[in-house]
Parts: structure tokens; C-alpha cells; sequence
């Protein structure tokens, strides 16, 4: 089986005058939890919905699992085994977490299914909510709402967008734990300002700057890196 | 960890609609018999019951999937119209009706594809178009469809070739079409694809990155809206006897929607309900016609400021803790 899972050639990306990402490469291997980091603006959102089929980029190309999936639909990038959380926190909010579920699922009656939502549930500790209004939950637990419906589709790369987002710091703990254990169930794209984060997960830290790559590399050398130092984590941004 | 043992029932069906269905089926079915001593209110309840099938198919794609569609009645129209001009060459009501169905359905898909661009307000504001167009069709392909004068004496379907059904047996047609339909919506809104429609109309990016192909679901929604539509309108002509681009138009629309929405869109009953109270007022007011209007646009105000979510919506809003109107988003999109 191919080592490699998520190849992105020469990706560029223009809004009008402004150019989001100007000709990024990247390659994510199988099981390699991948970070990317960067101040606000530098692309990494923009490339986040490239790769999720989200925005068509101008040039360049995205290959999932062995597969060129350049110029595909969302949802067929999802069937594909790809999946992304936003940076504002979404759910179904009008539905309960149970029905939330369900609509992840291909068939809600299938024992096996029901299966793997009741561990997956019991793991994030999110059963109690079941009944809830997914709208009504406190922050965390509508992350937590987020993650159990892509895990039950059994993805092979999770893209998060700013997982830790507006959590409280004994949330970001929580959540830390609850990413380090989400390794062994899937590969993990993860941005981030929150630096914690980083250097406990990521294997390798990419550093986006106005939409071009400034550094790629393991954390402990890139948070130590001058270049990014100066322009980022020395910044207000980070 | 240790397993939360508070809450175990982790089963994701949903509940079922039995005993309101149960009642339904009796009401619909008796309903043609209480009244048969008397003619017109036997009439003003089958009238009921087709639009009891047009609102379930508006609240399919209304309630359900968020779309608005303000083009019912010309769909109805296009089926009503197709009926009528296979029965007049000789085909048999009962063949034609999936004809027309059919017919309503394909114009449907076609007329929704607006629906894969346009959002909210601007798709609505564009079936409203559609609607317009639809009607003027009516008026100038006189050749099929008569025109402005509209095509009468329309007679009612025979069954098995012999005399044409008595009015009584047509009002059975109608409850059991009425209750037909709020059947297949019950059994669409608890399957996958009622699930998936309903994620639709929550958040459409989130349901593509799901894995829901919101094209091919939201074409789904219409072929099915369409339908009952369709089969409302080819039972329409022959009951009312009498068809003109005016039995399909906007205000006839407007009026399909305003039941859903009063009655309270995305629940099964809502809409039925508001079909049962709705239908018969324009009966009932025939003498009053100008006051009919008005009291209709205040209505429609009324709905849209004080019951957003109509009247099942607020006997629901009760039992459920806080859960905002449909067209607010839960979470502030842009927040961070």
C-alpha cells in the first residue's frame, strides 16, 4: 500500500487581486499527524477548503489515497475518506446529537453502525447529550459532537481547522488528550495558533506565511526556526 | 474510560407517527360518509383532501429540505392539464394520472434547477417567475389547453369502463389519495433520505462534507414534491369539472404555502392541518370575495411575524428546550 496519502502539487489559489496561496507542495504520509501554523491570513483555512473541494484552486493538484481528487465535488472528496472540521464550530444545531449522528451515517439501522457509535460515543463521553439539541451544547461538546460524526464514517485523514479554538485551557487539555488518542483511529491534519497543541501532536509542522510555505519540518526545529520566530511566533499572531 | 451509564439507548430511529396516522386515516375515510346527506360540504371536504396532498409535497420540499418553492400550482396545472388531454383522446383517467404525474414530476426537476444556485429568498423569488410563466403557457398554448376560457365539463373517471364513479366513491379516491401521501412522507422523512434532506436544509456545505451529494438529493426532493403535486392536480380537474390557467396560478401557490407554513413546516401533521383549516375558508368566504383577499395577506403577515414555525411548530417549541426559528443558524457562522 502506498505510503503516501495527501500529495498537493504547485496549489494556487487567487480571490480577485489578492493571491491566497502561491504554488504550495505538500505531502502528508499514511499515519504522520501533520501540523500547519501561520498568522491570521496566510492561507491556511483557503488551503484547507482546496483540499476539501471546498474552493477550486486556479492551479495545481490534489491526490487523496493514491487518487487525483483535483477538481471533485465535497461530498465525493468525503466518500473518499476525507473529512475536515471549520474553524467556527458547525453542527445540525436545530437537531439533536442522535439525529446529528444519524445524518453521518449511510444506514442508521445497521447493527454495526450502531456499534461503532456507541464506542465512539462512550470514548468522547458525549452520550449523555444524545437527546440535545446539538444548537444547545456548551463549546466543547458540540467539538466533541463534531468528532464523533466524522469518526463514524470511519475516515483515513481528519483536517481540523483550529481545534482548540475558544476552548477554556483545561478544555485545550482535555481536547489534547482526546487528539492524541484520535491518532490511533485516523491521520490528522491539524491547524493551529495554540502552540501546546502542536508540539504535543504534530510529527511535522508546516509554517504558512502570505500564502507561501516559509518552513516544513519537525516541531522542535521549526519552533526554534529564526525565520519563523521573526515573522510569527514573535508576533502578536501567535 | 468508564462508559456513561446514565443514558444507553443509543438507537437513532426515529419515532413513529402510528396513532395521529391511525386517527387521520379515520377521519379521511369517514369524512366522505358523515357528509353525504349533504352535497357541497361532501365537495369542500374532497377539495380539502387534494390540497391535504399538495401541502404534504410543499412540506417535503419546504419543511424538509428549505427549499421554497412558489411554483405548486403550476406543476399541479401541468399534470391537470395532461390528464385532461389524454382522457379527451380516449385514454383511460387511471392511466392517465401516472402520466400527468409523471409529466408534473420531469417539469419539476427541470423548473428546480434554479434551486442548485439560488439560495433562500432568491431561489423563492424565482419560482415565483417560474409560476408566472408557467401560467402564461397555460393562456397561450390555447390549442392544448382552451386558454383563458378553460376547458368544462370535465366528467368524472369511470371505473372499469362502466358509469362514471358516483360523487361518493370519488370522495374515497381523495381521502385515500390524501392519506396515501402523508404515508409516503412519513416513510420518506424516517428513512436515509429524509434524514439527508433535512441535513440539507440545516446547513448544505456541512452535508456535502458529510458525504451527501446535495445535487442529487435536492433533484430527489423535487421529482417527489412534484409528484404529489402532480397527482393532486390530475385528481383536481375532473372533481372540480371545470380547469383554466387561473385554477393553477400564483395566488393558488401562495395558498399552498401559507398551509404549510401556518400549519407548521417540517412536521408531518402541521401542514395537514393547516390544509384542513385553510382549504375550506375560501368556501366559506366565496361571498366575501375582496374581504378574502385582504384577510389572506394579513394572514400571511400574521404567520410570518408572530408563528414563524406555524402552529405545530409552537406546540413543538414547547416541549423541546431552546430551539431557535429554522432560519437562524444555531451557531454564528463567522464567529470564531
Amino acid at each position: 500500500m502506498n505510503d503516501i496519502l495527501l500529495e498537493v502539487k504547485a496549489v494556487s489559489k487567487r480571490f480577485g487581486g489578492v493571491a491566497a496561496l502561491k504554488g504550495i507542495d505538500l505531502v502528508q504520509h499514511r499515519g504522520e499527524t501533520l501540523g500547519m501554523i501561520g498568522p491570521n491570513g496566510s492561507g491556511k483555512t483557503t488551503f484547507v477548503n482546496v483540499i476539501s473541494g471546498h474552493t477550486k484552486p486556479n492551479s495545481g493538484t490534489v491526490s487523496f489515497d493514491g487518487r487525483s481528487v483535483s477538481g471533485t465535488n465535497p461530498f465525493q472528496i468525503a466518500k473518499a475518506g476525507l473529512t475536515r472540521t471549520y474553524q467556527a464550530v458547525r453542527v445540525f444545531g436545530e437537531l439533536t446529537v442522535r439525529e446529528n449522528v444519524a445524518t453521518a451515517l449511510v444506514d442508521a439501522r445497521d447493527a454495526a453502525s450502531q456499534e461503532a457509535v456507541a464506542e465512539i460515543a462512550d470514548w468522547l463521553r458525549i452520550t449523555h447529550r444524545f437527546d440535545k439539541p446539538a444548537g444547545s451544547l456548551t463549546l466543547m461538546e458540540q467539538r466533541q459532537v463534531e468528532l464523533l460524526m466524522r469518526l463514524v464514517q470511519k475516515p483515513k485523514l481528519m483536517m481540523l481547522d483550529e481545534p482548540v479554538g475558544g476552548l477554556s485551557s483545561a478544555e485545550v487539555r482535555t481536547m489534547i488528550g482526546v487528539l492524541s488518542e484520535l491518532k490511533g483511529r485516523c491521520t490528522i491534519f491539524v491547524i493551529e495558533h495554540t502552540m501546546k497543541v502542536i508540539r504535543e501532536l504534530a510529527d511535522k509542522v508546516v509554517v504558512l506565511m502570505a500564502g507561501e510555505k516559509l518552513a516544513e519540518g519537525p516541531p522542535a526545529q521549526i519552533l526554534a526556526d529564526q525565520r519563523v520566530i521573526d515573522k510569527y511566533l514573535g508576533t502578536a499572531d501567535a | 474510560m468508564t462508559p456513561v451509564t446514565e443514558k444507553k439507548d443509543l438507537s437513532l430511529l426515529a419515532k413513529g407517527h402510528g396513532l395521529p396516522l391511525a386517527c387521520f386515516a379515520v377521519v379521511a375515510f369517514a369524512t366522505p360518509f358523515l357528509l353525504s346527506g349533504n352535497r357541497y360540504f361532501a365537495f369542500v371536504a374532497g377539495v380539502t383532501m387534494i390540497h391535504i396532498l399538495w401541502a404534504s409535497g410543499m412540506n417535503l420540499l419546504y419543511g424538509y429540505t428549505g427549499l421554497m418553492p412558489l411554483m405548486i400550482a403550476g406543476l399541479a396545472g401541468i399534470s391537470a392539464y395532461t390528464v385532461v388531454g389524454l382522457t379527451a383522446s380516449g385514454w383511460s383517467f387511471w392511466l392517465a394520472l401516472p402520466v400527468g404525474a409523471l409529466a408534473a414530476s420531469i417539469s419539476g426537476i427541470i423548473l428546480g434547477l434554479p434551486s442548485l444556485r439560488l439560495k433562500g429568498f432568491y431561489f423563492t423569488l424565482c419560482s415565483l417567475v417560474i409560476q408566472t410563466v408557467v401560467t402564461l403557457g397555460f393562456i397561450y398554448f390555447s390549442g392544448l389547453t382552451n386558454g383563458d376560457t378553460g376547458i368544462s365539463q370535465i366528467p368524472l373517471p369511470s371505473m372499469g369502463g362502466g358509469q362514471p364513479l358516483s360523487g361518493l366513491a370519488y370522495d374515497l379516491v381523495l381521502s385515500a389519495a390524501a392519506v396515501i401521501g402523508v404515508i409516503v412522507l412519513i416513510v420518506i422523512v424516517k428513512s436515509t433520505l429524509g434524514r439527508r434532506l433535512i441535513a440539507i436544509r440545516e446547513d448544505d456545505e456541512l452535508a456535502g462534507m458529510l458525504g451527501i451529494n446535495v445535487t442529487g438529493y435536492k433533484m430527489i426532493a423535487f421529482f417527489i414534491g412534484s409528484l404529489f403535486a402532480g397527482v393532486g392536480g390530475a385528481l383536481y380537474a375532473p372533481y372540480i369539472g371545470f380547469i383554466s390557467p387561473r385554477s393553477f396560478d400564483v395566488l393558488i401557490s401562495m395558498n399552498i404555502w401559507l398551509m404549510v407554513a401556518f400549519g407548521g413546516r417540517g412536521t408531518i401533521w402541521g401542514p395537514v392541518i393547516g390544509a384542513i383549516l385553510l382549504a375550506p375558508l375560501s368556501f366559506l368566504l366565496q361571498e366575501y370575495y375582496t374581504v378574502k383577499d385582504i384577510l389572506y395577506g394579513l394572514l400571511i403577515i400574521a404567520v410570518i411575524v408572530l408563528m414563524p414555525a406555524g402552529i405545530a411548530g409552537g406546540f413543538l417549541r414547547k416541549k423541546k428546550e431552546s430551539a431557535p426559528p429554522l432560519d437562524v443558524p444555531a451557531t454564528p457562522r463567522g464567529a470564531k
